[in-house]
């Protein structure tokens, strides 16, 4: 039997901004229907790894794989219609349009599809909100409004890579709640994620397994359930 | 529907407008000299308002296409509505070579760089005297008076011409605002960092703006020779009476709107020209610092463009008609 071909392969990836490298031999591999998180302090570089995945860095060295397809090669407006979407860390909308128009502007590559109706359906049922809000500016919402309105944006490719960059910072726990209860139902829809998060508890709670990422470099990896457990973890970053 | 009425009795009356001027006199160039820089701040417009880059570089178009056809029709006989093809392409081709290196700037930094580009054309038609005879500039030679050579014996049909120019610019650039390409722009404009990661090839949209930008600026630069009928490097690519001059209308009207320019033209360059007429034998510089003036006091009372009155009129007219 041919071993199944990964969903992300990262190998001994470099990549920085200007002549300063951020990312050291980075290796990471995602089958489908993983949820895999990266966790690590500020400055770590884990949103420099979305981002090189989005090829939104411009300095980068070594393999880029997405099924099978060298990213290197490609420029970051190709890689949404390769199957990856990318949450970026804040709270990136459109503030002068409508949430509808958010949504709509989603699928923007996705060209020919004409279920963008259903498909919005499904949206403001995982975020029950964004329909009560539909017509509303988006630059008028709260902020955790603002964050489902984003990811929702991404879903409306119907990805099969979730990138989702430190999605619940800043918001109240209420909403963090909700907002990682969507990722599982998200998650359980077929779509494979791959979560940034500083809130290393939550984090471990909703992947099944993760990288711990130190100064660029990747100084850990296993399960959540091992993650949870390593000693150093608790110590660093769960404050036990 | 009542935005097009008004918009139908605007056109019958700038239609009816010529009629009662002085078929080649003062005001006629006035209002065609007006409809044509109204035309130019629209053609601006689609950089400067729909993609947000403030280009102070517009003249190195206009002198392209001012040049272009002239010497098309000096040197081969070639009619300006022909010309005005060929200028409209070269005035592409350059938006794009200015447009790739700069467009990635931002604010004042793209604002200088195009400010640089257009005294870089300016400076390069001074000097390339055997291709457009140097400071001494061009005439435009005479031909007997015929529509298809683009030669009238009165300022009347350019007024005209001028007139139907306004509405093509016009109409592309609404076009394009509704479109596709427009909210593509929008979105750039509204969060770059999200229209990037939904897919948005923001270089190619910005170009491709430029160059239509760029295409239409060079067209209307050969309506312009047509009514000057002589001009040289320093006018033709002026960086004050035409880069600054057609962004400052835009401005002042109203940015990435269509309205904008229009009510921006009808403004500044009627008053300019009275200012220079009423104070031009006094003190010289006179005129400049009080149309100086005017502008500032205008930007300070509307700081988002003359457009501003027509919507806080329907709020007024609104709220009355809610009172009755
Ligand atoms: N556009 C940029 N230009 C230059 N340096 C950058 C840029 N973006 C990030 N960096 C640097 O790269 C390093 C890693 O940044 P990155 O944003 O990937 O970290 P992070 O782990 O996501 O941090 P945080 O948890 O604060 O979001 C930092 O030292 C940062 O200063
Ligand atoms: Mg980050």
């Amino acid at each position: 039997m041919i071993p199944a071909q990964p969903l992300l392969e990262i190998k001994a990836l470099n990549a920085g901004y200007g002549g300063i490298e951020v990312l050291h031999d980075i290796d990471i591999e995602m089958q489908e229907g993983e949820f895999v998180c990266i966790i690590g302090a500020n400055t770590a570089g884990k949103s420099t790894i979305l981002r090189a995945i989005s090829r939104l860095v411009p300095n980068v060295r070594g393999t880029l794989r997405f099924k099978g397809v060298d990213l290197a090669a490609r420029t970051a407006h190709d890689i949404p219609s390769l199957g990856i979407a990318h949450v970026p860390e804040g709270r990136h909308v459109f503030p002068d349009m409508s949430v509808e128009e958010n949504l709509m502007l989603g699928a923007f590559t996705a060209r020919k599809s004409t279920d963008l109706k259903q498909r919005m359906e499904r949206i403001f049922e995982l975020f029950p909100r964004t329909r009560e809000r539909r017509a509303q500016l988006a630059g008028t919402l709260s902020g955790g409004e603002q964050q489902m309105v984003a990811v929702g944006r991404a879903l409306m490719l119907q990805p099969k890579l979730l990138l989702l960059d430190e999605p619940s910072h800043g918001l109240a726990p209420k909403v963090v709640e909700e907002m990682h209860d969507a990722f599982v139902k998200i998650h359980q829809g077929g779509t494979s994620i791959l979560l940034v998060e500083q809130n290393v508890g939550l984090a471990l709670d909703v992947a099944a397994r993760g990288y711990v990422l130190e100064s660029g470099r990747v100084t850990l990896k296993g399960t959540s359930a091992e993650l949870n457990a390593n000693p150093a973890v608790r110590a660093a970053y769960l404050g036990i | 529907m009542k935005r097009w009425i008004a918009i139908v009795v605007i056109v019958l009356v700038a239609m009816a407008v010529p009629q009662v001027l002085n078929p080649s006199g003062y005001w006629m160039r006035v209002f065609t000299l007006t409809l044509l820089f109204a035309a130019m701040a629209q053609a601006w417009n689609l950089i400067g308002g729909l993609a947000n880059q403030l280009s102070l570089g517009h003249a190195a178009f206009f002198g392209i296409g001012a040049y272009t056809s002239t010497i098309l029709l000096l040197k081969f006989g070639i009619s300006p509505w022909i010309g005005m093809f060929a200028a409209g392409a070269l005035g592409g081709l350059a938006a794009l070579v200015i447009a790739v290196p700069t467009m990635r700037l931002q604010g004042h930094y793209f604002a200088l760089a195009t400010l640089a580009f257009g005294e870089v054309a300016r400076v390069i038609a001074n000097v390339w005297t055997s291709l457009t005879g140097g400071p001494g500039g061009l005439s435009v030679p005479f031909v007997p008076p015929s529509f298809a050579a683009y030669s009238f014996k009165q300022l009347l049909p350019h007024a005209y011409i001028a007139l139907v120019a306004l509405i093509i610019v016009t109409v592309i650039f609404e076009v394009i605002r509704r479109g596709a390409m427009g909210y593509r722009l929008r979105a750039i404009r509204e969060n770059a960092a999200a229209a990037e990661v939904i897919g948005i090839d923001t270089t190619k949209v910005k170009l491709q703006t430029a160059v239509i930008s760029g295409v239409l600026t060079a067209m209307l630069g050969t309506l312009f020779a047509q009514v000057a009928v002589f001009f040289d490097p320093d006018t033709a690519f002026s960086a004050a009476s035409i880069s600054i001059r057609v962004a400052l209308i835009a401005i002042i009207g109203g940015v990435g709107t269509a309205v904008g320019p229009i009510l921006g033209a009808f403004f500044i360059v009627p008053i300019e020209e009275l200012m220079n007429d009423l104070f031009s034998s006094g003190a010289a510089g006179l005129s400049q610092l009080i149309f100086g003036v005017i502008l500032i006091v205008v930007i300070l009372w509307r700081p988002r463009g003359l457009v501003t009155i027509f919507e806080a009129l329907r709020a007024r007219l609104q709220g009355r008609g809610a009172q009755s």
